[in-house]
């Protein structure tokens, strides 16, 4: 099947797919919960409680509770996110670009270390830079991330002073427009190195934290699937005609390296919006897993419901991309078979 | 090419080699020496320990620790919170909630609570009323304020006593379920306007209403216009623009809310009072470990704090540590005298009786270690309460009666009421993290340690779980664990807690077990229209012997008014009867 096709058709299941999760996701809002959580205080009468409850609908059925919030979805209205005191679609925009810019450069620090550090690792098999790479590698995985990125905290932040915590400067964040919501990307359309340097020096400890541990992932999954294709006859072949290692290690190996890295690449991506949740947290970000976790310890149903709806719809579409990238990278791999 | 390979493979092994060295290097060298650099600011509180009102004239820093030559964020006080409002409508705000901060800074009252202490301050009325001063009726029913003249709102509209009737009538009007404007309407029977005099006419005589219910955030006073350009007045409605924005004439404008993250307030140029020195911005940073380490960095003036985390920041270089005076809102356990055992979690044994017996109130009261909570859970920053009276409160006095662990007495009590040989188990719902957990802890470990035969679960739950199970109306739990809501007077405090038909004596049916249920009600209800103080100490006091005799909580102990500050911050000073985070924010400089 062509990829054109095969993507036309993974579109076309979506709407199905998004009806079965938004029934998931609307039980799982009101089984979780009173909806109206966040807005009860032990002083309030049940008249006050009632009153609380016709104003978010909850006095109607079930089935017309469902439909009410779906017809609202479908008119882009996401309900009302006690937590930040804002409609949903007001806050949405802002929060996701905050999470995925940092979420993107976590993982141009993941990928870009993790490959580098597989390839040198995996053309170095059981070197002393292949050990050193191993240690470096397992022992992200092994580190909490909120134990590192409080120690990265002491020192870059408490004692040295080089990097800061939150988002940006307020006032140079006001400096400038924000069509994106990206702060790097707003402050290059504005042409403000001063905020571009700011959203950097913002974005560094964070991304450094959240990447470490999907480096660690990458960093072995490259190192194996290189050492293992640097065994095949296809690489003595190259070797044979009398390619240098460089151009056999960059042409051949690594590419077919990068087919099964590509997938943990993939799969990293919901590690690395996962992990967002804590570094956002600590690093004062002002993304979703912040919103989220806030939402979550004060009961706001209509925050963690649009979350989930909406992170749903992100992994849907982000697996639908790492498929047709798998098949960009391996021809032999028949989309939709 | 393999020679190439391989100065790279040396150059990047030297370069991380490098970086790893130089991280474990910082790490290692540079936090002991903040450790010890500075005296510790809560083993010399000599600058601390002088009255609040001393520190809003003299930094209560400056002999703590010396200031730091570089003032991070100049021209801007930065405080790290904990919470994020939910509304900034005077009309919308429920009582200890994070907007109430907010509209402290940015509305103005009649009256205020002045930096000393309890002492009422003019606000937007000129003088504080009196009997004597004519400002309350000789019957006591009647109150006037003299409304000042020149007070201009942020929208640049003008102040009259029209306007102020408009702002309390609004609240009233709009009655929302999740503000507390039910304060104004148990009390307020009319209010007018008598030339430039805003008068109130209350239903019956209240000692605590200006105190309690003038201070308020509910009675702060909007602009009218403002009101009437963006939505109106419409009855169990919130507002939305005021639920974002505000347009008060306090000292500071709202300059931005960035929601989650910061809220940012701006000096008001026309402020008719003492102009406000530094703008202000308050960071959202929920996580405690972060906000003790903005503190030391000195990204931030302030820091929500905890007793529990006291002992991170003492003795940081450039901080100082603000523990003077009380909370009023000691921690309570509650016990529950309307138990169904149908409801109770599993394995819990206690009948619905259980304590309905003053026995074994009085033994849970002495069985209770309240060393071990203070020194632990409040970490040395709290003390005792009086039954029932906590420090600072009108009627106080350290001669007040208060329980001390006394494990015979405890032993002799549950003897007589018959659970020492047979036992029982029970569990007490807590929030999780915390003085409250560390409460329950204790209270498990002070009862399983004074006989093996008793058995304290203790279900700590996250935030939203505990105020779900809090509100539930037959409450499902035999005991539980909270602080009071913080009350400038003592009617407030006895009308919620101890009257046998108030809020909590309601939902644990206090008739069922006080002695003299009507006795106690009619003692609390005449110290609240009393308007003679002498009287009203007696009565508290009276009651406190009595409450000492048949008690209905456990009363675990009450923090002292906490707060980290950098040491550069001038005129610190803060008031537990103000909205948490207890702060002023137009009274500071650095």
């Amino acid at each position: 099947m062509q990829i054109r096709e095969y993507i036309i058709r993974r579109v076309m299941i979506l709407p199905l797919i998004l009806v079965g999760t938004s029934l998931i996701v609307f039980t799982l809002g009101r089984v979780g919960g009173n909806p109206i959580a966040i807005y009860l205080e032990h002083e309030m009468t049940p008249d006050e409680v009632a009153q609380i409850e016709e104003r978010y609908g909850l006095n109607d059925s079930l089935p017309e509770q469902y439909f009410a919030w779906a017809g609202g979805v479908l008119r882009g209205d996401l309900g009302y996110s006690g937590v930040l005191a804002a409609p949903v679609m007001d806050v949405l925009p802002k929060r996701l670009a905050a999470t995925l810019e940092l979420s993107v450069a976590s993982a141009i620090v993941a990928v870009s270390l993790g490959i580098a550090l597989g390839t040198f690792a995996g053309a170095r098999r059981n070197r002393l830079p292949d050990h050193l790479t191993r240690v470096f590698a397992i022992s992200g995985a092994a580190t909490p991330i909120f134990w590192f990125a409080i120690v990265l905290l002491i020192i870059f932040w408490v004692n040295l002073g080089w990097f800061p915590v939150g988002r940006s400067e307020p006032e140079i964040f006001e400096s400038i427009s924000h069509p994106t919501g990206v702060y790097t990307l707003d402050a290059l359309l504005a042409g403000s190195f001063t905020a571009f340097r700011d959203a950097i020096w913002h974005l560094i400890l964070p991304a450094v934290t959240l990447g470490y541990g999907a480096t660690a992932i990458i960093t072995r999954m490259m190192r194996s699937s290189l050492a293992e294709e640097l065994n095949e006859d296809y690489v003595d072949a190259a070797r044979a005609k009398g390619l240098p290692e460089r151009l056999v290690l960059r042409r051949h190996a690594r590419r077919n390296a990068l087919i099964p890295t590509v997938t943990v690449i993939g799969l990293g991506f919901g590690f690395l919006l996962q992990g967002s949740v804590v570094v956002e947290i600590i690093f004062i970000w002002p993304g979703m897993g912040r919103w989220m976790a806030d939402a979550v310890l004060r009961g706001d149903q209509a925050t963690i419901m649009a979350y989930v709806l909406f992170t749903s719809i992100l992994f849907l579409v982000v697996n639908l991309v790492v498929d047709v990238v798998y098949a960009y990278l391996d021809r032999r791999v028949v989309l939709g078979s | 090419m393999r020679t190439r390979t391989n100065r790279f493979s040396r150059f990047h092994l030297l370069l991380i080699v490098a970086v790893v060295l130089s991280l474990v290097a910082a790490a290692c060298s540079s936090d002991d020496s903040t450790e010890t650099s500075a005296p510790s600011a809560t083993t010399a509180p000599s600058s601390d320990t002088t009255a609040p009102s001393t520190d809003t004239t003299a930094p209560s820093t400056d002999t703590t620790a010396p200031p730091d030559d570089d003032v991070n964020n100049p021209g801007v006080y930065v405080h790290a919170a904990d919470d994020d409002p939910l509304s900034l409508d005077p009309a919308g705000v429920a009582a200890g909630e994070a907007g109430e901060t907010i509209i402290l800074q940015t509305y103005d009252r009649l009256v205020e609570i002045g930096p000393g202490g309890p002492d009422l301050i003019p606000g937007l009325s000129t003088a504080v009323p009196t009997v004597e001063n004519g400002g309350i009726s000789a019957d006591g029913l009647t109150y006037t304020f003299p409304i000042r003249e020149g007070v201009t709102f942020h929208d640049g509209s003008t102040l009259t006593a029209d306007v102020v009737k408009f702002s309390w009538d609004r609240a009233l009007e709009m009655d929302l379920p999740e503000g507390n404007s039910s304060i104004l309407a148990d009390l307020v029977d009319s209010t007018s306007v008598d030339g430039n005099n805003f008068v109130v006419t209350l239903k019956d005589r209240n000692a605590a209403f200006l105190n309690s219910v003038v201070t308020a955030a509910v009675a702060s006073i909007v602009s009218q216009e403002g009101v009437e350009a963006n939505g109106g007045v419409v009855a169990g409605q919130p507002n939305e623009f005021f639920s974002s924005d505000v347009i008060g004439s306090g000292p500071y404008t709202l300059g931005a809310w960035n929601r989650g993250e910061n809220i940012q307030l701006d000096v008001f140029d026309d402020y008719w009072g003492e102009p406000a020195k530094l703008d202000v911005r308050i960071e959202q940073v929920p996580d405690d470990d972060v906000r003790t380490l903005g503190l030391r960095a000195g990204d931030f003036d302030s820091i929500e704090t905890d007793p529990t985390f006291v002992t991170d920041i003492e003795g940081a270089e450039g901080v100082t540590i603000f523990a003077e005076g009380w909370l009023l809102e000691p921690v309570h356990i509650g016990l529950n005298l309307d138990i169904r055992e149908d409801l109770l979690p599993d394995g819990d044994t206690v009948p619905a009786d259980f304590f309905h017996d003053p026995r074994v109130r009085r033994a849970f009261n002495y069985a209770f270690n309240y060393d071990n909570f203070v020194e632990g859970g409040l970490s040395g920053q709290g003390g005792v309460v009086p039954h029932y009276l906590p420090q600072g409160m009108l009627a106080y006095d350290d001669s007040l009666p208060r329980f001390e662990t006394d494990l015979a007495e405890a032993e002799r009590l549950f003897t007589e009421a018959g659970w020492w040989d047979d036992g029982f188990e029970m569990t007490v719902l807590v929030e999780e993290g915390g003085i409250f957990e560390v409460a329950g802890l204790v209270l498990k470990d002070s009862l399983e340690s004074l006989n093996p035969n008793f058995r304290i679960n203790v279900a700590a739950v996250v935030e939203v779980q505990f105020d779900d199970a809090h509100a539930a109306v037959p409450f499902e739990y035999a005991t539980w664990i909270k602080n009071a809501d913080p009350f400038a007077d003592p009617a407030a405090l006895f009308a919620a807690y101890i009257h046998p038909d108030g809020e909590w004596g309601d939902v644990h049916k206090f008739r069922n077990g006080y002695q003299d249920a009507d006795g106690i009600a009619a003692l609390i209800e005449e110290a609240a229209v009393s308007v003679d103080t002498d009287r009203r100490v007696e009565i508290y006091q009276e009651l406190t012997q009595l409450l000492f005799d048949d008690p209905m909580w456990v009363i675990p102990g009450n923090e002292k008014a906490l707060m980290a500050h950098r040491s550069w911050v001038q005129n610190f000073t803060m008031n537990p009867l103000w909205p948490r985070p207890s702060l002023k924010f137009a009274l500071f400089d650095k």
